[in-house]
């Protein structure tokens, strides 16, 4: 059974701590990942912009990385997004196609991997400390990771959940959009940080790094001091404090 | 304060609207509002995606079929009495509504809530000829007297408070008038109702078109509706050539869906399904009825695979509500008739994916909010991935962002050179990053910056780690428990007998 | 384009004969964009109607009467239950006398016919006016003065709390729509559980026999137009009373 790593260019390059605590967590359930290193990015800026033919540039290396693995997992409902439109990216070519279909049956979202795979609810984990959740358009919407998370959270000791308002409205952060529209998206991260102090919760949890860079960026700017994580990360953190 | 002005760009016009804090607030107090009436109300009605689904496929099957069904639609409305019209384009359509108008040597026509007539800029073509056009819906008639176009499908004078209505009521009564709605209301119902006896002309839009019988439907709330179809000698009624659905049972579904999408409501308070003018014997409703089929670029979408479902649309607005980027930049920045996520999809898909519309689709950040919130089901979020394809493939892409995305390409085609930018990155952010971030407002991170700290590269990327980390795992590695181990096998099994994904 | 078209009938038949053949083009451009042959004869349709589940939903009579009523007051309508057509005529009476109303129309129904409204109205200086009872008369002018204006049901629905008025030479369109008060009247048999036992009589009773005017009412007139405040009795009847009787 190959289980390996997509880790996605945001966590391969700006938070390879949450890619290590992924790795970590899964390891106590017996699970060794398998880290090929061809992998790029999954395309997702250029797709999303309309540059289909550099997307399927970038693609590639992500189709060839997983071409016999049997579960391929990755910290971000985004990216595993990303994977599930390989099939539309590559239509006009039967073989690339078929590929893409592949990858995308076996691709999961770290909470799934862990929650419907591994049967996992409860990771074990102490984390005293007051926690709102915002959960990602994609993950949710595209791939509807709702329960998932929650069921992590619900099973941490000492965690409590502070439901964050308007949880479900977009951070912001939409690749590219976050430049080219930079005042649209500046004022969707900034009504969204208002509501996460509004929870007055310590830690901002997520499960994608693109959301989680764009809203902690705004916290910083801020200098509000709330800590923003990936729920990889607080489950680990809450592993080793278990 | 329309923020339409004369800015040329999405861009420009959605910071205009987001310096007006007022035409925020008033947008995200009233989509709040209406998001929370349709959530609650398909949450009560329940089996809400079974619901969507039968939606949907009641559209896609009308729509795959629509030379029959529009065809028998008009066969019957015209056995019904009525005079049928078919106008390709906007200037046709336009040409037989004013012809009729001069037939009828009208002076005045009132209309109800029509966005086709949007569409033509009908009101202004009356006036054009000496007929004088009144909205009589209450937004509309606000936007109408403020000379605007609306901002929201369903709430068209979303962006207006009660003084600025007491203000343009105020000046239509010639008295002061109280900001309170109800007397604001009040005075309207007593102003129109004379417009309503007077006028020669009753003119709708059509919600749905049902076409074993020639029936026209239409959902309203305040019955101006039903005064435009009743009182006036001569009813003109303006539909979308999409508009169809085959039977009354069908719209058993459209009624289920459209008035809890819209505004959370179990019905709209008039629902009236309109077959033929008045009969004979009867001593009400229009001597004379017109239908104008308008196609003016819906046609343009069928057989298109990418963009055949916008037909579905049943203009809920539920998409506007949902949407993020509208609630903070209100209907007018988006430029269009059609305003929100499937304003951002039709508008240029109904003007042949011109490029002076093709930036409006990078009016969204493809969260998703619209695709999940639409009860037909459109994919807007994909939709505006496949206009921005189509723009660049068509050569009207932004050159700095074709040359980027080349880059983008090279580097993220090959790992090596991938970990090669990332380390050249690492080396020139020193020159930035202060206490571990980046302020920097210059160049491409000008706009994020504003908003945002960017954060700075770590020492060592994961890649960079994995061997250690590895190695550290590999010793004393459990083994994964029986149970688990065998649900994988089942699951990589089962993915190969029955494809599909099987799970997301 | 033919010769220029003198009367308005020769425009219209001229109009007609251009629609025609614009129809056939319009049908074979759609045919031609789908990429397939024109459909000329009807397509299977698998999704017509509500979904199955929902055909057989079905509350008992006590059920439909508190749902309706629940319903149509959270629309901002008014409902009382009845014993039988006399404590409808002494209900409306009240309220012409209370609101001191002067003029009611009515429509020109059996059951309504035989009531002796007009003898009742009159005795608190109310004229009651009979839709269409006369043929010169301007018909949507006088409902248009009304205070009231009294119809009777032809269907009503629980489940979202309407109910449904059909036009006829008897029974005005404007009965239900211009007067500042409505009174509906449902016989109780006429009330169901959903929008669909009502809709799917119209397919069944096909395009020959529908009238010109098929309306669902469900409460009051409103908008919600002016800073979502909402605002009762835009156009239609701002107060509505739905009178279930038996």
């Amino acid at each position: 059974m190959k289980v390996s790593l997509f880790i996605t260019c945001l966590s391969d390059t700006i938070y390879p701590r949450v890619g290590e605590a992924m790795v970590r967590l899964l390891a106590k359930y017996g699970i060794q990942l398998h880290f090929p290193t061809v992998q790029t990015c999954c395309g997702q800026p250029a797709f999303n912009s309309g540059y289909w033919k550099e997307a399927r540039e970038s693609a590639k290396t992500i189709l060839d990385a997983f071409e016999d693995s049997d579960f391929v997992i990755s910290p971000s409902g985004s990216c595993t997004g990303m994977v599930h439109h390989y099939p539309k990216l590559f239509e006009a070519d039967p073989v690339m196609h078929e590929r893409a279909l592949k990858l995308q049956r076996k691709s999961y979202e770290f909470t799934q991997f862990l929650v419907q795979v591994l049967g996992v609810k409860d990771v074990g984990a102490v984390f005293p400390h007051k926690v709102t959740y915002h959960p990602s358009c994609h993950g949710s919407r595209l791939l509807g990771i709702k329960e998932e998370p929650m069921e992590l959270m619900r099973h941490v000791q000492g965690l409590e959940l502070v439901p964050l308002p308007f949880a479900e409205d977009c951070c912001g952060f939409g690749g590219t959009f976050a430049v080219k529209m930079a005042d649209i998206s500046g004022a969707m991260v900034t009504e969204k940080v208002d509501h996460v102090l509004e929870t007055e919760a310590e830690v901002l949890v997520g499960l994608d790094l693109a959301c989680l860079m764009n809203i902690a960026g705004n916290l910083r700017y801020r200098n509000q001091p709330v800590k923003v994580m990936h729920l990889a990360e607080l489950l680990y953190e809450g592993v080793k404090q278990a | 304060m329309s923020t339409a002005g004369n800015a040329s760009t999405v861009k420009e016009r959605a910071e205009l609207a987001l310096n007006d804090e007022f035409l925020r607030k008033a947008v995200k107090f009233t989509t709040e509002r209406l998001r929370n009436g349709k959530k609650q109300a398909s949450a009560e009605h329940g089996n809400w995606d079974d619901w969507r689904e039968r939606g949907r496929q009641i559209r896609l099957h009308t729509i795959a079929h629509l030379d029959y069904y529009l065809n028998m639609f008009a066969n019957q409305a015209r056995a019904n009495g009525v005079h049928v019209h078919f106008a390709e384009t906007s200037a046709e359509a336009v040409k037989l509504s004013l012809e009729i108008a001069q037939r009828k040597q009208a002076k005045s026509v009132v209309k109800s809530k029509s966005m086709v007539t949007e569409e033509l800029h009908l009101n202004h073509e009356l006036e054009s000829i000496g007929v004088e056009a009144i909205e009589t819906d209450l937004g509309e008639y606000i936007i109408q007297l403020a000379g605007e176009t609306p901002s929201h499908i369903i709430i068209p004078a979303i962006h207006k408070n009660r003084y600025q209505v007491a203000d343009l009521l105020s000046r239509e009564a010639g008295e002061t008038l109280a900001p309170d709605t109800s007397i604001l209301a009040g005075f309207v119902r007593k102003k129109l109702r004379e417009k309503f006896l007077e006028a020669d002309i009753g003119m709708t839009g059509c919600n749905f078109a049902i076409a074993e019988t020639g029936s026209m439907v239409l959902f309203e709330n305040e019955g101006n509706a039903r005064m435009v179809t009743t009182v006036p000698k001569t009813q003109i009624t303006l539909m979308g050539m999409e508009r169809i659905i085959p039977s009354w049972a069908d719209l058993e579904v459209m009624a289920t869906l459209l008035p809890r999408s819209a505004t959370g409501q179990k019905l709209t308070v008039y629902m009236s399904g309109i077959t033929g003018p008045r009969r004979e014997v009867d001593a009400d409703g229009p001597d004379e009825m017109h239908i104008i089929i308008v196609d003016n670029g819906r046609s343009l979408q069928l057989g298109d695979p990418e963009f055949q479902e916008l037909l579905n649309c049943i203009r809920c607005g539920a998409c506007l509500n949902a949407c993020p980027v509208y609630r903070h930049i209100g209907g007018h920045a988006y430029g269009g008739t059609y305003s929100g996520p499937i304003g951002a999809v039709l508008t240029p898909a109904l003007q042949k994916n011109v490029a002076e519309w093709d930036d409006i689709a990078n009016a969204s950040s493809l969260c998703g909010a619209c695709y999940e919130a639409c009860p037909v089901k459109i994919p807007l979020h994909e939709m505006l991935i496949y206009l921005r394809r189509r723009k660049q493939e068509q050569g009207h892409g932004n050159a700095a962002e074709s040359f980027g995305m080349k880059g983008f390409a090279a580097v993220m085609g090959s790992s090596k050179r991938y970990a090669g930018l990332v380390k050249l990155g690492k080396l020139g952010q020193k020159l930035v990053v202060r206490d571990g971030g980046i302020r920097l407002k210059l160049g491409p991170l000008k706009g994020w910056n504003t908003y945002r700290v960017t954060p700075s590269l770590p020492k060592k990327s994961f890649r960079d780690q994995w061997g250690t980390l590895e190695q550290e795992l590999r010793h004393g590695l459990k083994e994964v428990a029986p149970d688990v181990r065998s649900r994988m096998e089942a699951i990589v099994q089962g993915r190969d007998s029955k494809g599909g994904n099987g799970h997301g | 384009m033919a010769k220029q078209a003198d009367s308005h009938e020769e425009w219209l038949k001229q109009q007609a004969e251009d629609s025609k053949r614009k129809q056939e083009a319009f049908m074979n451009g759609i045919a031609q964009k789908l990429r397939r042959p024109r459909v000329t004869s009807a397509p299977e349709h698998p999704f017509r109607g509500a979904p199955d589940f929902w055909q057989a939903f079905e509350w008992p009579l006590e059920e439909r009467v508190d749902r309706f009523e629940a319903n149509f007051k959270a629309a901002g309508g008014h409902v009382e239950r009845l014993a039988d057509m006399e404590a409808a005529k002494r209900f409306i009476a009240e309220k012409a006398e209370a609101l001191g109303a002067k003029y009611v129309i009515r429509q020109n129904q059996p059951e309504l016919n035989g009531l002796g409204l007009e003898e009742t109205l009159a005795a608190s200086g109310a004229e009651v006016r009979v839709w269409n009872s006369e043929a010169e008369e301007n018909w949507r002018a006088r409902a248009a003065e009304s205070d009231f204006g009294i119809v009777i049901a032809d269907y009503a629905a629980a489940y979202t709390g309407s109910v449904t008025v059909l036009s006829s030479k008897d029974k005005g369109r404007s009965v239900s729509l211009l007067p500042t008060v409505l009174f509906v009247l449902i016989p109780l048999e006429r009330l169901k559980t959903r929008l669909g036992e009502i809709l799917i009589r119209f397919d069944e009773a096909g395009r020959e026999q529908l009238p010109a005017g098929i309306h669902f009412i469900s409460g009051p007139s409103r908008s919600a137009d002016i800073e979502n405040d909402l605002t009762i009795g835009v156009h239609g009847p701002g107060v509505v009373h739905a009178l279930l009787i038996g």
